[in-house]
């Protein structure tokens, strides 16, 4: 029969002046585990959340970055007449023809530069992208030479103020309004006239297209066409599809978060390791009582298993709440797939502070295996004489 | 009229290594100890009286001879057997009280009655018997630490009642009381033997203590004198 | 015995404490230094003696943008500039690497170029063969190693940045650079591939003193202002500082988190230690009684906090010192991490630490020992 459950909870809070700094350093190793793990989610939230199910995107074949796509007004020709690609009510093929541009740019805080990323778009890219809205002031007017900046970025940049300009190479922009991407990749972009983008930074060349099939099946149909056909040398595939593949950026982030983990709960196991040695060290009296009482080693045992792991859950508790107090704060670093800006939020979710408190009670039961087993293991009779 | 021996033990040996010295404790001890008995074990420090207090409470093993309790061999009971024929059947008081400092008083007593199949129910009635018996219903719910000395060693003793166990063995229960106190818990343990029919055995120094007791035995050097 | 045999026997005494303390020092502290080690690694240059003489020129918009060729012959004439070669990072996937290829490959003029590279050194007649053959590419000696290449033997790569794939022969193998890593090959072959296009990716420098060097950041500046090809041209060192300030936030992470442990390292083996040393209270009371003063009291108590702490910072700083001193980092990372260094600056941050936590951790205790009187120490049961 095991020992009440109140035995374990009730060392734990009287000896809390003790184990103060181990459950704080616990505290702090999931904190530290969770808000890495936030930052990774927060990069893969965004680019998760980007694109319309509906749409096909088209770059060059080989390409790893849309912006790092070339594609040729030729095949803009061509492929914009194909019967897969639905129409709008004048009966213009739902194309979008985009050029991407890294622009480098001051930031607003005075701490040097930065990239950011700038796609030209058709007509039709706005309604091709229906999670894109306009926060404030109006859509860029074909044929100027104007630009709607996302509204997280404008925060980041000098300059980006509705009403503004900005040089960039021979030109001039005007900032006429601020876009929200509504948490997809979108939000770290600056929209414009593709046309005027390619006169301005002299590209002959597309980055990618696209496409509003007209049905799913046509969708198919236009997958299947395009890679099919060896001429184009281009690579289709759902936009949700593309974005989602997008993990470069978070990769790294993840691996370190992990990385940092696991070493510093080495330390945690270490710290929690001499915590209960401690703790169960002044307590060899009252484990013999207990054994001499009838109850089996492995009721002492567990006992002091769940002890331990009360203390590093609490711990865990502590550094998943503080950890939280970050969630939606917004945050920027250069993605390595387009090497420009991108803004995410911190994204703190119910799954990984259930990873944050797991990992704490593993901390806890590794911690206390070794103290619970050795107090066990105690003679009866050597844990009544102890002092 | 002679009760039968409750205890019953032949040429028992108790030999120990203490780093490169063998140290005999017991020496070929025999005795036999009736139901109802308030044995007192007397002797200098070093005699072997707590070993062989330790041996028949099924603490401790001989390293010769046997120890027999109510018929039952405990040497060749396993490690797990003699801790469910402990809870059973013996009931130990400490002269360091030894209760569980975040228990209250309650929790303490109910413990051993936690390894049987007892219902919530009937444990509380029998803490609340052996609480009784001791006099300290009104502080069940108090700590360890709320407690005086005194009151600490009869909550002991009242953990050592509760699962009714024939045996009640003590290691110098009053070592650690003042006088008053002391009184007090070696007239529960007289009680126990001459009013309930428990077997007391106790471990003493103190003759005074000893003069509770019904019979003393005396040890020296891990033999029987006197 | 001796003193010091006295405080290590007492340290010694819970031996399953003493290893857990040191550990756990140990640990935390090799955990910093990594971090340190990588962050410097991710956002320091790399610095070359010829880099001071360097500068790069990029189009002002960004530095994906190309630049016209034709701006050559300009900058040839600017006073000051010793030689200038076409600069393009061709990006390429390697045949055989499957997500991203691990050093780099530049189109350069290869004539013109090998006076920048000035610490580089090559056969001369592999600089030759280089020269003359079009298609060919010179290596640096860590990428040839690493694939097992020889003189004849063709690369192959895929265009990720640039629409076109490429094969190179190799010609030649450089080493003495800091970074030789790279792949040098033809800016007309890249050319030719593209169509000629007429661009270039960026213009490698070179001035004819360190005193020149800015002046003539400027001058190329000026040169093409109001063109439509605006330029910057800035120091190499400028230029790479300028990448790592867009790592600005990790380093700030990675600068936090580095505290973090340090605080989790200072609060556990504070802790735990000053737990070791109250445990003996009854003896430093005892030894009070005997006649040890209360500084005698302080100084063993600080010695032995401190031993701890330096032991683990020897185990800890040290081990990572050997460690990163004896592996190679290329291989491991993939030729993500070229050096992997500790330096002195590091492992100096790292025993201060550990002194830091040597005191702290005895400040506790040795107040105790300063407001206890004998009697109440040797009182201590506990």
């Amino acid at each position: 029969m095991a020992l009440p459950l109140r035995y374990s909870f009730r060392n734990v809070l009287i000896r809390w002046r003790s184990t103060f700094a181990t459950v704080l350093g616990i505290a702090l190793v999931v904190f530290v585990f969770v808000l890495l793990q936030s930052l990774a989610a927060g990069i893969e939230k965004s680019s998760g959340n980007t694109g319309d199910p509906r749409n096909i995107l088209i770059v060059r074949k080989g390409s790893t970055a849309e912006s790092a796509s070339l594609i040729s007004r030729g095949n803009l020709r061509e492929i914009q007449y194909f019967e897969e690609i639905a129409r709008n009510e004048r009966g213009e093929p739902v194309i979008s023809a985009d050029v991407l541009v890294l622009v480098n740019l001051p930031r607003s805080d005075g701490s040097g530069e930065a990239n950011v990323l700038l796609r030209g778009i058709s007509a039709r890219g706005v309604e091709l992208r229906p999670q894109v809205r306009l926060v404030e002031g109006r859509w860029f007017t074909p044929g100027k030479r104007e630009i709607v900046v996302s509204s997280r970025l404008a925060k980041r940049f000098a300059n980006f103020g509705t009403g503004q300009s900005f040089k960039t190479g021979t030109a001039t922009l005007t900032v006429v309004g601020w876009l929200d991407g509504g948490g997809s990749a979108f939000d770290s972009e600056c929209w414009m006239d593709a046309d005027e983008c390619r006169s301005i930074f002299e590209r002959d060349l597309y980055s990618s297209f696209l496409v509003r099939p007209a049905s799913e099946a046509a969708g198919v149909k236009l997958l299947e066409r395009i890679e099919a056909d060896r001429r184009f040398k281009l690579k289709a595939e759902k936009e949700v599809e593309y974005y989602r593949r997008q993990t470069m950026t978070a990769a790294p982030i993840k691996w370190l978060g992990g990385f940092l983990a696991i070493m510093m709960s080495v330390g945690a196991v270490f710290a929690a390791m001499n915590t209960m040695y401690a703790s169960i060290g002044a307590r060899t009296r009252e484990i013999g009582t207990l054994r001499v009482l009838g109850f089996r080693r492995r009721s002492v045992v567990l006992a002091l298993l769940i002890e331990g792991a009360l203390l590093a859950l609490i711990g865990g508790v502590a550094g998943c709440a503080v950890a939280y107090l970050w969630n939606g704060y917004t945050t920027a670093t250069m993605g390595f797939e387009t090497f420009s800006e991108i803004v995410f939020e911190f994204t703190v979710t119910p799954r990984l502070m259930a990873e944050g408190l797991v990992f704490a009670v593993l901390v806890g039961l590794l911690g206390s295996f070794l103290p619970s087993v050795r107090a066990s293991r105690l003679p009866v009779i050597a844990a009544l004489k102890s002092v | 009229m002679s009760a039968p021996h409750i205890v019953t033990i032949r040429e028992l040996s108790k030999v120990y290594r203490q780093g490169e010295i063998n140290v005999v404790a017991l020496n070929n001890i025999s005795l036999d100890i009736a139901q109802g008995e308030f044995l007192t074990l007397m002797g200098p420090s070093g005699s072997g009286k707590s070993t062989l207090l330790h041996i028949i409470a099924g603490i401790d093993r001989p390293t010769k001879g046997v120890c027999r309790v109510q018929d039952i061999d405990l040497t060749k009971l396993d490690e797990s057997g003699l801790a469910d024929w402990r809870n059973q059947n013996v009931g130990f008081v400490f002269q360091t009280f030894n209760l569980i400092p975040v228990l209250t008083a309650f929790e303490n007593i109910e413990l051993p009655l936690l390894l049987t199949r007892l219902s919530a129910k009937r444990r509380r009635e029998q803490v609340n018997t052996a609480l009784e018996l001791v006099g300290l219903a009104e502080r069940q719910k108090h700590l360890p630490r709320q407690l005086s000395g005194g009151q600490e060693q009869r909550v002991a003793i009242a953990r050592a009642l509760v699962t009714d166990p024939k045996l009640i063995v003590a290691d110098e229960p009053t070592g650690n009381l003042d006088s008053n106190s002391a009184q007090e818990v070696l007239g529960i343990l007289q009680m126990l033997s001459r009013q309930i029919g428990k077997t007391v055995i106790m471990v003493t120094h103190d003759p005074k203590a000893a003069a509770f007791g019904s019979r003393s035995i005396h040890l020296e050097k891990g033999e029987l004198t006197n | 015995m001796t003193t010091v045999g006295f405080i290590a026997r007492n340290a010694l005494r819970n031996k399953r404490r003493f290893i857990l303390s040191v550990s756990s020092v140990a640990v935390s502290l090799f955990l910093l230094v990594t971090l340190q080690v990588a962050l410097r690694e991710l956002t320091n240059p790399i610095n070359d003696e010829g880099s001071t003489l360097r500068i790069i020129v990029r189009n002002k918009v960004s530095l994906a943008q190309p630049l016209p060729a034709r701006q050559l012959p300009t900058i040839e004439r600017i006073p000051g500039v010793a030689a200038v070669t076409p600069f393009s990072y061709y990006g390429g996937l390697y045949k055989g690497d499957e997500k991203f290829t691990s050093f780099a490959q530049f189109a350069v003029d290869p004539v013109r170029s090998f006076d920048l590279l000035s610490d580089a050194k090559v056969a001369p007649e592999q600089l030759k063969a280089w020269a003359a053959d079009r298609t060919s590419a010179i290596v640096g000696r860590k990428t040839a190693e690493r694939y097992g290449l020889k003189i004849g033997d063709r690369m192959q790569f895929t265009g990720q940045i640039y629409p076109c794939d490429l094969e190179f022969k190799v010609a030649g193998v450089y080493e003495g650079t800091a970074d030789d890593r790279n792949v040098f090959f033809h800016q007309k072959y890249l050319d030719e591939s593209l169509g000629d296009p007429g661009t270039v990716g960026t213009w490698w420098v070179k001035a004819s003193s360190v005193e020149e060097a800015t002046l003539i950041t400027d001058r190329i500046n000026k040169a093409f202002a109001n063109t439509s090809a605006e330029v910057r041209a800035e120091t190499e060192r400028a230029f790479q500082l300028g990448f790592v300030s867009m790592w600005a936030n990790i380093k700030i992470l990675i600068g936090g988190i580095s505290m973090v442990v340090v605080f989790a390292l200072l609060l556990v083996t504070v802790s735990t230690m000053s737990m070791a040393i109250r445990e003996r209270f009854r003896e430093l009371a005892v030894l009070k009684a005997i006649g040890f003063r209360r500084r005698d009291l302080f100084a063993f108590i600080l010695a032995e906090s401190f031993g701890l702490a330096t032991l683990g910072a020897l185990l800890g700083a040290g081990g990572a010192w050997l460690l990163y001193g004896s592996i190679d980092m290329q291989q491991l990372s993939n030729g993500m991490f070229l050096m992997f260094e500790v330096t002195p600056q590091m492992l100096a941050l790292a025993f201060s630490i550990a002194a830091v936590l040597g005191l702290l951790s005895a400040a506790a205790p040795m107040l105790g020992v300063a407001r206890t009187s004998v009697v109440q120490g040797l009182k201590t049961l506990d």
